[in-house]
């Protein structure tokens, strides 16, 4: 019970990560149902990555520097893993796909400027990111990871 | 009127018992025949799918979640639908072996093509040079195809390439993405021409805007990747529905076909076949069978029929494939448009790259992405996902892939060949690129980023993506037409030189491959090759 009263906790963490309003019951029952079908944790999942997704959840401010760190070092590891299976499953189901997937109304200038600026955050993220990496490394070795 | 038997539902075996029957023959079609699932929701438009469908990841994603494209795996950026899977489901019974090769097969009534994108691209007068045929003998098997499954087209800059046929009807609407791609083409179109040897067009596709034999017209539902449910996208297995209500027409389903017996005077006696349900064996007696179960399985039944006649079973060369690849695109004048679901969702243009030699012709359908799956995307751009949604849901309507095709040649080192052990026997298929591929790729993907930066859009460094062997499905050339009667040819009525009353429809006759998608050309030539049989029945 308590493990899938956590899972939905990160299923709605990484939902309001990815810029979706709080996944649904739906939305979780299915993150819940690709956990129990076994397709998201391979066998050989360290107890780093999960470390990391439990930093994730309890601390959803740093899903973001996590997420980059992940992008650039370890872009299969369990925390992209999850965060593309939530996407897939957003991405089907109204109206969380209108909430992805519809264009912001700024001018070209004004998207370009954001862009620069999403890359300046990325570097920033990626930073913080791979300062948080001993920390949880050595949270990891404690046996940290739930 | 005589009888055949037919191995095979898919585009060149129904179009084969069509004709055949128009003119009076009794037709036998045997089949593994494996069925679609009903269709969803038949009249909702993607966008109100996902709100009324009562599980919408089981259906884009799969009970098991097999249609999310998790970091790291083999992957396109767009792929199959989790209920087309039925589609590509392997049969045991079917066993094979690929080195330089990825080869797909198919069970499924109405075969491979049932998953097609409805490209239907006739060969140039060049392109057939290889075939022992008069080119208007095909041309008017063109016609006549599109007559039946209805292909949407327009005369244009692409008809120097893909010559325009009978019963060619008007082109669907264009989205607004292809509107714009078409617009810059007009303005840039003598320089691309001139410069580059590119010229873009309408695409000819297979489907229809009309309401006809129970099938409806194309509404623009935007499903056309998730099965077109309507039924405006044309698939053999509409043909092979309207077949089933013909009196001389008897449809074996659930049987696999083993062999061909073989008489002592090399002529045809009886197809075995297995039923599989049962596993029972039984014999169909037959002076005339057709083999339109496609290069793969056609060429493994006729090594298998040789073996259990002489013995042993001869190595097939020749085998051809299309190499593909995939070019990502951003039209920067679609940037932070809302993307449009509701419109056809395949290629709606097509781009040629004229060649010094006109058989090295290279073909691009233009896909602009719009209802295929988001997340295989995001997760490619090299930023935290927040970040890449952000830039993709700005950047959705801008994006498009080009699918560029190459010509392929019969060379001595792509075979395919059998190999027997205790369960049975296995086809063994071999494919290596040939040595000019790397150079021919490189100097044609040049002229395509030119061509696509001239139209305003951006290739992103570095995502081109090389489509392994096997991947187009577009196999042929194992059994090809020869004029001459040499061993391992079939005449060009498409009859076994090795073997009288074996007659091969599918692309296995095939001695050149051009770089269009053949599906339409193995639906024409089965027609062409049927015509023939009665003609000689007469």
């Amino acid at each position: 019970m308590a493990e899938r009263v956590e899972l939905e906790r990160e299923c709605d963490v990484l939902a309001r990560y990815l810029g979706a309003s709080a996944g649904d019951e739906y939305v979780r029952a299915q993150y819940r149902a690709a956990h129990d079908a076994g397709v998201v944790e391979l066998p050989g999942t360290s107890s780093f990555e999960r470390t990391v997704v439990a930093v994730a959840r309890h601390v959803p401010v740093l899903s973001r520097p996590l997420d980059a760190h992940a992008r650039v070092f370890a872009p299969s590891s369990l925390l992209r893993r999850k965060l593309v299976l939530l996407l897939a499953i957003l991405e089907v189901r109204a109206p969380h796909d209108e909430e992805l997937d519809t264009p912001t109304g700024s001018s070209v200038l004004a998207m370009f400027a954001r862009m620069a600026w999403l890359g300046l955050v990325f570097l920033a993220a990626l930073f913080l990111g791979s300062l948080l990496s001993l920390p949880i490394w050595l949270i990891s070795l404690a046996g940290g990871a739930r | 009127m005589r009888r055949v038997v037919v191995v095979g539902s898919g585009a060149s075996g129904v179009h084969f018992a069509q004709t055949a029957l128009e003119r009076g023959a009794h037709v036998t079609l045997v089949d593994v025949g494996r069925t679609a699932p009903a269709p969803v929701l038949p009249e909702a438009s993607f966008a109100r799918f996902k709100r009324e469908h009562a599980d919408p990841a089981g259906y884009f994603l799969g009970a098991r979640f097999e249609g999310v494209l998790f970091p790291g795996a083999k992957g396109e950026y767009y792929g199959f639908p989790p209920h087309k899977s039925y589609i590509f489901a392997p049969l045991d019974r079917f066993r094979s072996q690929a080195r330089g090769f990825d080869p797909l097969t198919s069970f499924a009534r109405g075969g491979l093509a049932e998953s097609w994108t409805g490209g239907a691209f006739p060969f140039h007068e060049s392109e057939l040079r290889d075939f022992p045929l008069e080119p208007r003998e095909l041309q008017a098997s063109y016609g006549t195809v599109a007559g039946r499954i209805g292909v949407s087209g327009t005369d244009d800059d692409l008809s120097r390439f893909t010559p325009v046929h009978d019963h060619l009807a008007p082109s669907l609407p264009l989205d607004a993405h292809s509107r714009v791609l078409l617009e810059r083409y007009a303005r840039e179109r003598s320089r691309l021409n001139a410069d580059l040897g590119v010229w873009m067009g309408r695409t000819r596709a297979a489907v229809r805007a009309d309401e006809r034999d129970g099938r409806h017209g194309c509404t623009n539902l935007g499903r056309c990747l998730w099965s077109c449910p309507r039924e405006a996208l044309y698939t053999p297995s509409l043909t092979l529905r309207a077949l089933l209500r013909h009196e001389r027409f008897t449809y074996l389903s659930g049987r696999f076909a083993t062999r061909v017996e073989i008489d002592a005077a090399n002529r045809v006696r009886k197809l075995h076949v297995v039923e599989l349900a049962t596993g029972r064996s039984e014999a169909i007696d037959a002076s005339d069978i057709v083999l339109a179960a496609g290069t793969l399985a056609s060429s493994k039944l006729f090594l298998d029929s040789l073996r259990a006649h002489g013995g042993s079973a001869p190595v097939l060369e020749g085998l051809m494939d299309n190499r593909q690849v995939l070019v990502p695109f951003i039209n920067l004048a679609m940037l932070r448009r809302r993307y449009e679901p509701d419109s056809y969702q395949y290629h709606q243009l097509a781009l040629g790259l004229e060649r010094e030699d006109p058989r090295h012709y290279v073909h691009g359908l233009v896909t602009t992405l719009k209802t295929a799956l988001v997340h295989p995307i995001v997760q490619s751009v090299p930023l935290d996902l927040k970040s890449a949604l952000w830039i993709f849901r700005n950047a959705h309507a801008a994006l498009g892939i080009l699918n560029v095709n190459f010509h392929d040649d019969r060379r001595p080192e792509c075979q395919l060949a059998l190999e027997a052990d205790r369960e049975g026997t296995r086809l063994l298929a071999r494919y290596e690129p040939s040595r000019e591929e790397p150079e021919r790729m490189r100097t044609a993907l040049r002229s395509v980023r030119k061509a696509l930066s001239r139209l305003g859009c951006i290739v992103p460094p570095g995502m081109a993506h090389v489509r392994p062997m096997g991947a187009s499905v577009h196999y042929a050339g194992t059994l090809p037409m020869s004029a001459e009667a040499r061993p391992l040819t079939t005449s060009p009525g498409g009859e076994s030189h090795d073997v009288r009353g074996l007659y091969f429809a599918d692309g296995s006759t095939f001695p050149f491959l051009p770089a269009k998608n053949l599906t339409f050309t193995l639906m024409a030539n089965a027609e062409r090759i049927a015509r023939r049989w009665c003609d000689a029945q007469a």
